[in-house]
C-alpha cells in the first residue's frame, strides 16, 4: 500500500460524497420533508406514552429512536439500493473501470449520506427536545461520542454490505428495503427499550448495529435508566459494536469482491433491467 | 367510449401495479412479505404498550389504538404507493414521460396503480385485525358490528385517501429525490392529528382545531364506532368527537371528502402545469 | 514496441440465467487481434456482432470464457488494476453522472476516481470545455444540456484523465453533423498529439471508420472477418472501378483499349451535342493519367469525368453478407 494509493482513494471518497453533500444544499425541499415531517411520527409515539402516563424518559427514548430511524432509512434507501440504481443510470460501469477500490465509492456514498442524515437526525433531536421539554444528560461525553461513532461505522458497514447484495437481487431490492423497515424498527427497539423483547430476541436483534447503539445512547442520556430498561451494560454494548464494526467492514469488502466477480463472470454487472 | 377508455387505462395500470408489487417473487414469499410488514408495524405499538402496562392488553384503549393503527395502514400505503408511482416511473424506469404523453387520463393511471395497493393492503389489515382479536384480546365482535356505519365509512374513507394521494402525486412532480419524504410526512400528519392511535384530546388546543379539519379524523372515529360500538362506549374520557352522532360523523366525512376532491384536483392540475412549464416531467435528480 | 491491445483466442459465451430460459449465446468466438500503440483502430460490425462484448472485456467489466486479452501489456483478467490505471471509456447515448450537479462538478467528480489533484483536474476541465465550445455551460446543471452537449461532456469525461488507451463505443451515436465533426476532429488530434495514445473505436458509421481509422476490423457473429487498413480492405472487393468521360468529339479511339490498366473500353458518339462518351473498366488506377493524356493528344477537351470506387460499405456487405440493419 502506498501513499499514492491512499490519496487516490481518499479523492475518490471525496468525489462520491460530493454529490450527496451538494445535493442537500441545492434542493432545499428536503429540509421540509426530511426534517419537519418525520418528526410527526415521533410525536405520535411520544403522545401515546404521555397518554398512558409512561415515565418521562420514554418520550426521550422515542425521540432518540426517531433520530436513529433517519440513519436506518438512509442505509436502506440511499446505501443498500444505491449500487443497483447506479447501474441503471450507467454510472456503475464507470466506477468499475476506475483504478480505485470499490470500497471507496461505497465509502463516499456513506460519508455523504451520513452527513445529510446527521443533520436530519440532529434536527429531530433538537426539535424533539424543545417540543417535549425532555432533559438529556451529557455526563459522559466521550462515551457518547465513542458509542455514536462505532455504531455509525458498523451501521454504514452493514449498508455497504447490503449494497452488493442488493445489486445481485436487482429489482427485488425495493421490496427488501420495504420489508426491512417496520420489522427492524420493531426488532431494534427504536420506540421502546429493546429489553422488552426478551433476552434472546434482543440478542438476535443486536446484529443490527442500531439496536445496541441506541440502547447504549439511551443509558448514557438517561443515567440510572440502564438498570431497569437497559439490555446490556454500556461497556459490553461498546465491545460488541466494535466487533460488529470490523465484521461488517470485512463482510462488505468480501461481498463487494464476490459481487464483482460474479457480475463479471455472468455478464450481468452492467446490463440494465436485470 | 371515454368511460370504457378510462376503465381500460385503470385496468392496465392496476395490472402493471400488481406486476410490480407481486411479480418479483413466488407467491409464498410475497404472502410472507405482505404479512410480516404490517404485523411488525402493529407489534411496535404492542410492545410500547406492554412495556408500560406490564403486559395488560385487554383494555379499551389498547383496542382503540390497535384498530386505529390497523386501518391507518391504508393511509400510509396508499399515500406512499401513489407518490412512489410518480417517483419510480420518472427517476428509475424513466417511463413517466411515455405514460404522460399517452392519450389517457393520467389520474386514471395513478388511481389504477393505487387500487392494487389498496387490494394488497386490505389483506394486511385483515390479518393484523385477526391477530389482534385472537392473540391480544382486541375487542371486535362480528355479531355486534354496526355494518351500516362501518361499510359506508370504509368506502368513503378509501376514496378520500385516493383523492389525497392524487394531490401528493402532483406534488411529487415538482420535488426531487428526497421528495419521498412527502409520503412519510403527510401520512405522519394524519398519524399525529387524526386520532389514529390516541384520542385527539391529548393534543394541544391548536392541534385539535387542525384535527377537526382532517377527514381521516372522522374516518377513524366512524370505523371504530362501526366495528366495535361497545369499545367506544367503554373508552374513558372523550375522543374529541363524542358529541357527534354516527350520522353526523358520516356526513362530515362525506363533506370533507368532497372538499378534498376539489382541493386535490386543483393541486394536481397546478402541479401538472407547473411541472410542464418547468420541464420536470422527465427529469432525474439522482445523486 | 509493446501492443496497446492484444487478444488471443478470446471467447465469451453468455449462459441464460436459468437453463429453461433459452440457449447460450456465443458473443465472441476465438478472436485474435493486435492493436499497436498509437493506432486509431476501428471495429465495424452489425448489432449483436460482439463489439461491445469485446470492449467490456478489454475495459475489465467482463471476464472472457476462454482465451486471453492484454491491454497495455497487462492481463485484463489478473492485472485489472494496472489496466484500469491506463484506460477510460466513452459510450454513445450515455446518461452517466448526476443530474443535480453542474457540468464542471460532474467532470470533476469523475476525475477524483482517477486520483487527479483537484486543481489540475479543474484546469484541464476548463481547457477541454473551451475546446468543445462548452465553456459557457460549465455551471449549468447536466440535466439542462442538449444531447450533443451531453455527449461532448461524456467525451471530455473519458479523455480528461489522460488515458493511454481509450475505448469509444459508438461515440457519435445520434449526434448532429456539427457535434459529430467536433468529436471526430478531437479524437484524431488527441491520438496524434502523443506517440503512445491509442483509440479503439466501434462505430456504425462507415464514413467515420473510413475517415478516422488507421486500421479496421470487421466483426460479425463473434468472429473477426477481416482486419486491415481501409484502403487494403477496399481492395478485397473485386468490384470494377469505372471511369466515365464526356469529351468533345473524338475521331480516333483505337488506342484506348490497349492502354495498361484498362480492362474494357466502350464509347458512343453523340452527334447532336458533338460529344463522345467514353467508358472504361479499370484494373489499375494509374490508367487514369494515360487515358487523360491520350484524350488531350487527340486534341479533344474533357467536359466531365466520373470515377467510381468500392466503398467500405461494399467491403462490409461482401464480408458480412448484409448491410447494417
Amino acid at each position: 500500500m502506498t501513499d499514492t494509493w491512499l490519496v487516490t482513494n481518499l479523492r475518490a471518497i471525496r468525489g462520491r460524497a460530493y454529490p450527496r453533500v451538494i445535493g442537500s444544499k441545492r434542493e432545499l425541499s428536503w429540509l421540509f420533508f426530511d426534517i419537519t415531517l418525520p418528526l410527526l411520527t415521533v410525536s405520535a409515539y411520544a403522545y401515546i406514552y404521555k397518554y398512558i402516563q409512561a415515565p418521562d424518559e420514554f418520550v426521550g427514548f422515542v425521540i432518540l429512536g426517531g433520530a436513529m430511524t433517519a440513519f436506518w432509512l438512509n442505509i436502506l434507501w440511499m446505501m443498500a439500493s444505491q449500487l443497483y440504481w447506479e447501474k441503471e443510470i450507467g454510472n456503475l460501469q464507470l466506477y468499475l473501470i476506475a483504478p480505485i477500490s470499490r470500497m471507496s465509492i461505497l465509502a463516499g456514498m456513506a460519508v455523504g449520506g451520513l452527513f445529510m442524515t446527521a443533520i436530519r437526525a440532529s434536527a429531530t433531536m433538537v426539535i424533539g427536545v424543545l417540543l417535549f421539554g425532555i432533559v438529556l444528560s451529557f455526563a459522559q461525553p466521550v462515551m457518547l461520542i465513542l458509542i455514536f461513532v462505532v455504531t455509525m461505522i458498523s451501521l454504514y458497514g452493514m449498508g455497504m454490505m447490503f449494497a452488493s447484495l442488493y445489486l445481485l437481487l436487482g429489482r427485488e431490492a425495493y421490496h427488501l428495503s420495504n420489508l426491512l423497515t417496520e420489522p427492524v424498527y420493531l426488532a431494534s427497539g427504536l420506540y421502546f427499550p429493546v429489553k422488552a423483547l426478551g433476552f434472546w430476541a434482543a440478542a438476535g436483534a443486536s446484529i443490527i448495529p442500531i439496536t445496541l447503539g441506541l440502547d447504549a445512547l439511551r443509558q448514557l442520556f438517561y443515567p440510572g435508566s440502564g438498570a431497569e430498561y437497559g439490555f446490556l451494560s454500556v461497556n459490553t454494548e461498546l465491545a460488541i459494536l466494535a466487533v460488529l464494526c470490523v465484521a461488517f467492514l470485512w463482510l462488505s469488502k468480501y461481498s463487494l469482491d464476490y459481487m464483482e466477480k460474479l457480475g463479471k463472470t455472468t455478464g450481468r454487472l452492467t446490463l440494465r433491467w436485470q | 367510449m371515454a368511460v370504457s377508455h378510462d376503465l381500460r387505462t385503470f385496468k392496465n395500470a392496476a395490472w402493471l401495479g400488481w406486476q410490480m408489487e407481486a411479480n418479483w417473487t413466488d407467491p409464498f414469499v410475497f404472502a410472507t412479505y405482505s404479512i410480516v410488514k404490517p404485523l411488525a408495524g402493529s407489534l411496535i405499538l404492542v410492545f410500547m404498550y406492554i412495556v408500560i402496562t406490564g403486559g395488560e392488553t385487554q383494555t379499551p384503549f389498547f383496542s382503540y389504538m390497535f384498530i386505529g393503527n390497523a386501518f391507518y395502514m391504508f393511509v400510509a400505503e396508499v399515500l406512499f404507493g401513489v407518490t412512489w408511482v410518480i417517483h419510480d416511473d420518472r427517476e428509475h424506469y424513466m417511463t413517466l414521460k411515455q405514460v404522460y404523453i399517452a392519450p389517457i387520463k393520467f389520474y386514471t393511471y395513478v388511481f389504477g396503480r393505487a387500487a392494487i395497493k389498496i387490494a394488497i393492503t386490505t389483506v394486511g389489515v385483515l390479518i393484523t385485525l385477526a391477530f389482534g382479536v385472537i392473540w391480544l384480546g382486541v375487542e371486535i365482535d362480528l355479531g355486534a358490528v354496526d355494518w351500516l356505519v362501518f361499510i359506508p365509512a370504509l368506502l368513503i374513507g378509501l376514496l378520500t385517501i385516493l383523492i389525497m394521494g392524487l394531490a401528493l402525486g402532483g406534488v411529487t412532480f415538482l420535488t426531487a429525490k428526497h421528495g419521498m419524504g412527502i409520503n412519510e410526512g403527510i401520512a405522519g400528519v394524519f398519524y399525529v392529528l387524526s386520532g389514529v392511535i390516541f384520542p385527539i384530546t391529548v393534543l394541544p388546543g391548536w392541534a385539535q382545531t387542525i384535527s377537526h379539519l382532517l377527514p381521516v379524523t372522522y374516518w377513524m372515529e366512524a370505523l371504530r364506532r362501526g366495528l366495535s360500538p361497545d369499545l367506544m362506549a367503554s373508552l374513558p374520557g372523550s375522543t374529541g368527537l363524542s358529541d357527534f352522532s354516527n350520522l353526523e360523523i358520516l356526513l362530515t366525512l362525506a363533506l370533507s371528502t368532497v372538499a378534498f376532491l376539489f382541493i386535490s384536483t386543483a393541486i394536481f392540475r397546478y402541479a401538472d402545469r407547473t411541472a410542464r412549464r418547468k420541464g420536470k416531467i422527465d427529469w432525474t435528480t439522482s445523486y | 514496441m509493446q501492443s496497446a491491445v492484444e487478444v488471443k483466442g478470446l471467447t465469451r459465451v453468455f449462459e441464460p440465467k436459468k437453463k429453461k430460459e433459452g440457449k447460450s449465446v456465443t458473443a465472441l468466438n476465438k478472436v485474435d487481434l493486435r492493436i499497436a500503440r498509437g493506432e486509431l483502430f476501428g471495429l465495424l460490425g452489425p448489432n449483436g456482432a460482439g463489439k461491445t462484448t469485446l470492449l467490456k472485456i478489454l475495459s475489465t467489466l467482463l471476464l472472457p470464457t476462454a482465451g486471453k486479452a492484454f491491454v497495455a501489456g497487462f492481463d485484463v483478467e489478473k492485472d485489472f488494476t494496472e489496466v484500469r490505471k491506463r484506460i477510460n471509456m466513452v459510450s454513445g447515448g450515455e446518461i452517466s453522472g448526476y443530474g443535480l450537479l453542474t457540468v464542471k462538478e460532474n467532470l470533476w467528480m469523475f476525475t477524483q476516481f482517477y486520483g487527479m489533484k483537484s486543481s489540475v483536474a479543474k484546469q484541464r476541465i476548463d481547457e477541454m470545455l473551451a475546446q468543445f465550445g462548452l465553456a459557457d455551460k460549465k455551471d449549468e446543471k447536466v440535466r439542462t444540456l442538449s444531447t450533443g452537449q451531453r455527449q461532448k461532456m461524456n467525451v471530455i469525461r473519458g479523455f480528461v484523465t489522460d488515458p493511454e488507451i481509450i475505448f469509444l463505443d459508438e461515440p457519435t451515436l445520434g449526434l448532429d453533423v456539427n457535434a459529430s465533426r467536433v468529436i471526430r476532429e478531437f479524437i484524431v488530434d488527441w491520438v496524434q498529439a502523443k506517440d503512445n495514445r491509442t483509440v479503439l473505436l466501434t462505430t456504425h458509421y462507415m464514413m467515420e471508420a473510413d475517415q478516422l481509422c488507421d486500421r479496421i476490423a470487421i466483426i460479425d457473429d463473434g468472429r473477426i472477418l477481416a482486419c486491415d487498413t481501409p484502403e487494403n480492405l477496399k481492395k478485397l472487393v473485386k468490384m470494377n472501378r469505372t471511369l466515365k468521360l464526356d469529351v468533345t468529339s473524338l475521331k480516333d479511339t483505337s488506342k484506348f483499349g490497349s492502354l495498361t490498366g484498362v480492362e474494357q473500353f466502350t464509347f458512343q458518339d453523340d452527334a447532336e451535342k458533338d460529344q463522345t462518351h467514353l467508358k472504361f473498366i479499370l484494373t489499375d488506377d494509374s490508367a487514369v493519367t494515360e487515358i487523360i493524356s491520350e484524350v488531350q493528344s487527340k486534341g479533344a477537351r474533357i467536359l466531365s469525368l466520373q470515377k467510381t470506387e468500392p466503398t467500405l460499405e461494399d467491403v462490409f456487405i461482401k464480408m458480412v453478407g448484409k448491410g447494417f440493419e
